[in-house]
């Protein structure tokens, strides 16, 4: 293999695939990333065998091959290059690769391409679906942060993501929140398909596609077993996690009776300083919504309350609709919402002290978010 | 092959094999022999494990001329008449099998000569047949030596272990009669080695300063005398205090008049009344004789007689129990490590209570334990000084420097301590916090498990579990405590059910205090997990607000302890 090729080119494939490396694996070669001659184009490609992402850069090719080395110190080293043309030659007998750059060379010394596992790429074709990649990435803001973290439940740590008629469904749930969000495409889909997508696959997703302007193509395997998405010289593939996802539907109160309006900025920051006194109690923040009349506007009063380092309440404006309630929140999953909700304002939907609490974007029923409330005894 | 009656050798020898199994169970069995006999001293020698030769010397009352021949019948015993005998057998012996087993494998020579008779005799006996019969000149007594055990039966020779081994089953054998038996003396020589000698002067601590050591008789604690006030049965012997412990069971010697029994349900008693006292998966050390009237046990359910049947087998656990747990309660107070560090953690202040100090701990770092018996002993002054945190050691410790010295704290231990803490105030003023699911969870319980759930229901949903029975033994869970928020709630909570059915019918402890123990050893953090600064602060500030910060709500302890005096000394600078 000997090709040329720039040096900010490569240092942004590398940051791109960098994050599929594997950090801690038994496998010496999946800390590696695959250096490949592709048409003309240099292909890198990395993989834990979770996720793998490849992507393309420009070089000029004199010579085709293929070689894997040390992901960390590659893109260290080419980062720390200056913005100039980078010769990259590999010795096939000692599987060394020889890199240099203005007035700096380097061997690394690799693991021969043939060990690495084969990440999957987009074939020619059409791809199942096409998403504009602006929403795709806000829908997965609004949805990933709700999956689990906690490896015990393996069915959570993944992301709901349902293609029906001309509609992708995304859905996240740890146990105690719910997100779910939907967005139109252009071209409805011939049949329905669900897919357990790892929550990590699509923050990674979101990550990469941050400067996209072309639509993104989604191509699930015919085994149903991966799913990769196809952006403008970035390909990511990823497992599907296998199970059925609770049915997520039913949780979602269809009622309500009382109904606050809030301005997502004034709420968000209130929860943030009940928090500061909630943090040691199990992080309970208590709503008290009351309507207003016809002299005092509706109001919602936060409280958090610390035995040991004290107290605290907030009150906000909001309009009110029902009866009076008072409700607990985790004051976490209030902030984690709060902070990726776009619009303006929230729309907080109560029925009961123990009955899920539910925030929307008032006059948008794409987004619904579902919180279970905690309870207090007094 | 046609049904019929087997030849007598063939049946004695099946026979044989259900008395005398190995080695130790011939010597066992001469042993019961020669106590029966009323022996002041028994001298047991044994060559090749056995193998070669077993020869047991005792100088009881023997056996007359013209009984010897008889001795080796099958079923012919001095110790029974009739059947009513059986039901208050005094004696170790009784089927009048062991000889007559013995020596169907055997080449068995027996001499006997009774108290004030001028001669002994002697009879040889090869396969169960008589070979010799002679007069001999001998002390009173009886010696039976067993040679060349299982020369005609192959299979049994076959499965012997190696001698070293069964000549450990042989001094244990021995060291249990020895125990059971302080008033004889006995004497074990293994190949012309003397590997047990008691001097029979019937003190029991004399024997187990013999057998077990200094070191460990030093932790022993003696059951009270009299104690017959709990009920019919007697029980004495001696109890390990909880600074000794072992991660086996066998180290639990149980007598049932002063018959060495494996009884699981009164090693069960021993264990429990330890309860809080030893970390799980440790046990004591106990040596204990129950004395029964013979008529409430029954000694004839296995041939070996290693197993024993009560009448009242709740009664004897709850005599056992109390007996060795009032023992721990009323003795350990003066034991109590804190009592030589006034309660807090200084150092200890002479160098005599320093010596021991070193002894009782493994590490010979000045372990904090508060034995926490009960809820008295968890004084409010064994609070912990302000400790700056260093790091995180085997994702196990946590590594802090107080004003006196490092401290290695078990992260789950104290996170543990730190939660239950919290729970109890939470739970006096009926105020858990509680996290309602977003998918209620259906639980399928087996029966046990389901019972333990009904039994503990109430205090379970006053911690925060919102049950819903849902037919038969499933459930559906609703809502959690919030410590465990963080966990799989159906998983957290079989293991919380599996926890209260080990450590069921417990003493001691209140039934709720005993659920809340298992839902915070849930929800603690384990070891093994990678913890932040900020968390390792966080935890150890919350630990310095608990009451009882060096024990876990188990017992174990939370922290060790390195005081700056003591590392100054280890490093040669004072």
């Amino acid at each position: 293999m000997k090709i040329s090729c720039l040096q900010e080119n490569l240092a942004r494939g590398l940051g791109i695939v960098g994050r599929a490396v594997a950090s801690r694996s038994s496998l010496p070669v999946l800390s590696n990333v695959m250096l490949a001659t592709d048409g003309g184009r240099l292909k890198l490609s990395a993989t834990n065998l979770e996720i793998g992402i490849s992507c393309w850069i420009g070089a000029k090719v004199s010579e085709e091959g293929a070689i894997t080395v040390p992901a960390r110190l590659l893109t260290e080293f080419v980062s720390s290059l200056p913005p100039e043309q980078i010769d990259l030659e590999l010795s096939v007998r000692t599987q060394t690769l020889h890199l240099s750059c203005a007035r700096f060379e380097a061997n690394i010394k690799g693991i021969d391409a043939q060990e690495f596992p084969i990440v999957l790429t987009a074939e020619e074709g059409a791809p199942f679906v096409t998403v504009d990649p602006d929403e795709l990435r806000q829908m997965i803001a609004r949805v990933v942060f709700a999956a689990a973290t906690d490896e015990s439940r393996p069915i959570l740590t993944g992301v709901l993501t349902a293609f029906e008629g001309d509609r992708l469904t995304m859905a996240a749930a740890d146990g105690y929140r719910l997100s779910v969000e939907h967005i139109t495409l252009e071209k409805a889909v011939p049949e329905k398909v669900e897919v357990i997508v790892p929550a990590r696959a699509l923050a990674e997703l979101a990550r990469i596609s941050a400067d996209q302007t072309e639509p993104i193509g989604i191509i699930i395997t015919p085994a149903r077993n991966q799913i990769l998405f196809h952006l403008q010289d970035i390909d990511l593939v990823s497992q599907l996690i296998e199970g059925r996802f609770p049915d997520y539907r039913q949780i979602i109160p269809t009622s309500y009776t009382n109904r606050a309006i809030l301005d997502v900025q004034s709420f968000l920051k209130a929860t943030r300083v009940a928090h500061l006194f909630a943090r040691d109690s199990a992080n309970i923040v208590r709503l008290d919504i009351n309507a207003g009349d016809e002299l005092m506007p509706g109001r919602v009063t936060l409280m958090a309350t610390s035995n040991q380092l004290g107290d605290n309440v907030g009150q906000l404006d909001a309009t009110v609709d029902g009866e009076p309630i008072q409700i607990a929140f985790n004051a976490k999953y209030l902030i984690d919402v709060l902070s990726v909700i776009s619009s303006a304002q929230v729309a907080l939907d109560t029925i009961s002290p123990s009955s899920p609490g539910v925030l929307r974007r008032p006059g948008d029923d794409r987004f619904v978010h579902v919180i279970m409330p905690m309870h207090l005894p007094r | 092959m046609p049904i019929q009656l087997l030849p007598p050798e063939v049946a004695d020898k099946i026979a044989a094999g259900e008395v005398v199994e190995r080695p130790a169970s011939v010597v066992k069995e001469l042993v019961e022999n020669a106590i029966d006999a009323g022996a002041r001293q028994i001298r047991i020698e044994v060559r090749e494990g056995g193998r070669r030769l077993i020869r047991v010397t005792d100088d009881g009352v023997g056996i007359p001329p013209d009984e010897l021949p008889l001795a080796f019948a099958r079923h012919a015993t001095s110790k029974l008449r009739t059947l009513e005998d059986l039901q208050h057998i005094r004696t170790l012996g009784f089927r009048g099998e062991a000889l007559a087993s013995i020596a169907a494998v055997s080449h068995l020579t027996m001499m006997t000569c009774q108290v004030g008779s001028s001669s002994g005799s002697l009879i040889h006996l090869e396969g169960g047949a008589q070979v010799r019969r002679s007069e001999v000149g001998m002390p009173p007594g009886t010696v039976v030596t067993v040679a060349h055990l299982f020369y005609n039966v192959p299979a049994r020779l076959k499965f012997l272990k190696a001698p070293a081994t069964e000549a450990g089953h042989i001094h244990r054998v021995v060291m249990h009669y020895a125990m059971a038996f302080p008033e004889i003396s006995f004497n074990l020589k293994l190949d012309e080695r003397v590997v047990l000698q008691t001097s029979g002067n019937g003190s029991l601590y004399d024997v187990l300063l013999e057998l077990l050591g200094a070191e460990t008789c030093r932790q022993l604690l003696a059951l009270p005398e009299d104690n017959s006030s709990f009920s019919s049965a007697q029980v004495s012997g001696y109890v390990s205090a909880p600074s000794l412990h072992h991660a086996q069971r066998d180290h639990i010697i149980l007598f049932v008049n002063r018959r060495c029994v494996q009884d699981r349900l009164l090693s069960t008693a021993v264990v429990q009344a330890y309860y809080t006292l030893l970390p799980t998966g440790r046990y004591p050390v106990a040596v204990i004789n129950v004395m029964v009237d013979p008529a409430e046990v029954d000694v004839n359910v296995h041939p070996a007689k290693s197993e024993v049947k009560f009448r009242e087998p709740q009664e004897m656990f709850r005599v056992v129990q109390q007996a060795v747990r009032s023992t721990l309660l009323a003795k350990t107070t003066p034991f109590q490590i804190t009592t030589h560090l006034e309660g807090n953690v200084s150092t200890p202040t002479s160098p005599a209570a320093e010596r021991e100090w070193r002894e009782l701990s493994h590490f010979g770092f000045e372990v904090q334990r508060t034995l926490s018996v009960d809820e008295e002993t968890e004084s409010p002054d064994t609070r912990l000084p302000m400790l700056r945190v260093l790091g995180q050691m085997a994702l196990t410790y946590v590594i802090a420097e107080g004003p006196d010295g490092l401290y290695l704290i078990d992260q789950h231990a104290a996170h543990e301590r730190v939660l239950f803490e919290e729970m109890k105030c939470q739970y006096a003023a009926a105020a858990v916090p509680t996290q309602q699911l977003l998918f209620p969870v259906l639980l399928e319980l087996t029966p046990g498990q389901a019972a333990i759930l009904e039994a503990e229901r109430t205090t379970l949903s006053q911690l925060g579990f919102e049950l819903e029975h849902f037919g038969s033994d499933t459930y559906r869970l609703h809502a959690v405590p919030e410590v465990l928020a963080s966990s799989d709630p159906a998983t957290a909570l079989r293991d919380i059910l599996a926890d209260l059915a080990e450590s069921g019918a417990l003493l001691a402890r209140r039934a709720d205090e005993r659920v809340m123990t298992t839902v915070c050893k849930r929800a603690a953090i384990k070891a093994g997990q990678s913890l932040s600064l900020r968390e390792m602060q966080e935890l150890v500030r919350r630990l310095e607000q608990c009451e009882a910060p060096c024990t876990c709500p188990h017992g174990r302890p939370t922290m060790l302890h390195l005081s700056a005096a003591q590392l100054a000394r280890e490093f040669g600078r004072i």
